[in-house]
């Protein structure tokens, strides 16, 4: 008997979507021959600098634009199928919502497209409303969310259909630290929860954190692909990190490398913590002050 | 995953898919009135209320028939302004907004055809043109009512010496004949009819149109040119007359594209007493069935290609 096939959460095949300039002959080249596959339960990272192509890419794979050329298709199913978005959450980049409804209406609206029923979006709300940190304002318009709240609705709007393959473009674009870090925890509990993820970013700290495997698009093209370790580890360099070190075992490792003749310290001295650590300790540890204060 | 577990996933989806679903249609349609009504659009009420309340003491002068002709040409009047304006200025701010604010990413990346959010949308606007012609009715014929009732009222106190009872009979006869008549809601079906025709033009505009001041002024156009069509088609193509499969099809053609208002403004002779037969009214929903079924499907063969 032959081995079942299994088919992947996305799987892009040569894609190419070219953009007539309109009066005008000459045409945009906005993807060209991108392949790539998403298995199930995978978290990608498409990077890429901006007009790079990886919008254009998430929408042809989410049936918004049709392909020039080369083929889309979401848990086998063409992205020109209206049936293929029937299990996909999809955040746009900077998404605006009607701001005229309140974050719970939101969560309905969506939900009853995503044909849940009555009870369910009931129960589905009050969730992801939990979830994303915006219960205390599920009664308030949209019109007078922030932009880390928009984003976070967005991202709740995106899983109110329990969707098993999510599609997050430039996720925490115009979010303070604070906000982009709730992100990145939902990110990782959507992946421990079996949900594909495909997110697109210019933010590399973010993607090296969250994704499993990267996908590098310049001017149309994914010119490298792999999984994350691999792609980032230096071949020749070995990294020894020491906690509490005593200077003469550091001593002895020196010696010990100059005796070598082929190795060579290239640094040594102490670890940075990045800025963006440095900010979220600062300010929970005043968010804490001042709650003991009170 | 498991293998199995994916295999399933694509079953599931073809499954569970609907490939149309009244539900979804009346979720955009929803929304749609809910987007409108608290965009405050009924405040319009307020405007028309002083139209109509100030059209009774503008013209205190006249005879009561010109008085209650003049009351029922200003509600009218006022009722087709405000039902065609929601219909065109409501469908050309809504759909371009969607795709400029890409609110419109959200809901079609979630199963929901194309077609539907179209329909829906359009219901949306057809619904809130009914919702304010049934509220600007009640108004009308509130004010119809008790503006009868006073001429009545007033007509029977100059007559000198006291009104015998046939006088009185004849006074409310003639009075209530200009008064709140069944054939007043035909009128209003009729102005009713006539939005949803021009909601359905903006419709078809809004899916080509760039941007929403494009939609209103294109539509607003074959408004106007939609007045005149049957003229113009009167003049080029005389009746009882033969004309060529060309000319057929280029009356067909214009037909479509400006459909015929004109046909819809039966006010006029329901003001003046004339009695409007049910074969024109059921001709008027047939009418306005037609031009709603191929502005929709028009709408959506631009739609359903439109890159987002």
């Amino acid at each position: 008997m032959m081995a079942e096939k299994i088919i992947p959460a996305v799987q892009i095949n040569n894609l190419t979507k070219i953009f007539p300039v309109p009066f005008r002959k000459e045409k945009v080249i906005a993807v060209e021959g991108l392949s790539l596959r998403v298995e199930a339960g995978e978290v990608y990272g498409l990077i890429g600098p901006n007009g790079s192509g990886k919008s254009t890419t998430m929408k042809v794979l989410l049936g918004l634009i049709s392909a020039t050329s080369g083929s889309s298709a979401i848990f086998g199913l063409s992205s020109s199928e209206t049936a293929s978005r029937g299990s996909v959450g999809f955040l746009p980049e900077n998404p605006y919502f009607y701001k005229y409804l309140t974050g719970a209406e939101t969560l309905s609206f969506y939900g009853k497209l995503c044909g849940l029923s009555r009870r369910k979006i009931k129960e589905r709300t009050s969730e992801l409303l939990s979830l994303v940190d915006l219960e205390n304002a599920r009664d308030r318009r949209l019109g007078g969310y922030s932009k880390g709240m928009l984003q976070r609705i967005g991202l709740a709007q995106a899983l109110v259909g329990d969707p098993r393959l999510v599609v997050l473009d430039e996720p925490t674009a115009g979010v303070d630290p604070a906000g982009s870090r709730k992100i990145r925890d939902l990110i990782i509990e959507l992946k421990q929860r079996g949900i594909s993820v495909i997110l697109s970013s210019h933010l590399l700290e973010q993607v090296q954190e969250v994704c499993d495997r990267v996908g590098i698009i310049f001017q149309g093209k994914l010119i490298k692909e792999g999984k994350l370790e691999e792609l980032i580890e230096i071949e020749s360099q070995t990294e020894i990190i020491l906690e509490h070190a005593d200077p003469k075992i550091l001593d002895q490792i020196n010696k010990l490398v100059q005796a070598s003749e082929e190795t060579r310290l290239l640094r040594s001295g102490k670890p940075k913590t990045t800025l963006e650590r440095l900010f979220l300790k600062e300010t929970r540890a005043e968010s804490e002050d001042v709650r003991k204060d009170a | 995953m498991s293998a199995d577990k994916v295999k399933s996933v694509k079953e599931d989806l073809v499954l569970q898919h609907k490939l149309f679903s009244l539900s979804r249609v009346w979720a955009i349609a929803f929304n749609t009135f809910t987007q409108l009504v608290r965009m405050k659009v009924f405040y319009f009420m307020l405007i028309f209320s002083v139209l109509i309340i100030g059209a009774n003491f503008l013209f205190l002068n006249f005879t009561f028939e010109q008085e209650l002709k003049i009351l029922k040409d200003v509600s009218f009047g006022a009722m087709t302004l405000f039902a065609s304006i929601f219909s065109i200025v409501g469908t050309a701010l809504l759909i371009p907004k969607d795709i400029e604010d890409r609110t419109l990413y959200t809901i079609l990346t979630k199963p929901v055809p194309r077609f539907e959010y179209l329909v829906g949308k359009l219901i949306g606007i057809i619904f809130l043109v009914a919702v304010s012609l049934v509220l600007m009715s009640f108004l009308f014929f509130a004010v119809l009512y008790f503006r009868q009732h006073g001429i009545l009222a007033e007509e029977i106190k100059m007559i000198r010496g006291g009104a015998t009872d046939a006088q009185k009979e004849y006074l409310k006869e003639t009075i209530f004949a200009q008064g709140v008549r069944p054939e007043l809601i035909l009128g209003v079906l009729a102005i009713f009819l006539k939005a949803a025709v021009a909601a359905g033009v903006a419709l078809v505009v809004s899916t080509f149109a760039s941007s929403t001041l494009f939609t209103i002024i294109v539509s607003l156009v074959v408004y106007f040119i939609g007045h005149a069509q049957s003229l113009a088609l009167e003049y080029y193509f005389p009746e009882g007359q033969m004309h060529g499969a060309l000319q057929r099809f280029i009356a067909g053609i214009v037909a479509v594209v400006f459909p015929n208002l004109q046909m819809f403004n039966i006010f006029d002779g329901i003001i003046t007493g004339q009695s409007i037969s049910t074969t024109l009214m059921f001709r008027l929903i047939g009418l306005t069935g037609f031009y709603l079924t191929i502005y929709s499907m028009i709408s959506w063969i631009l739609f359903a290609k439109k890159e987002l």
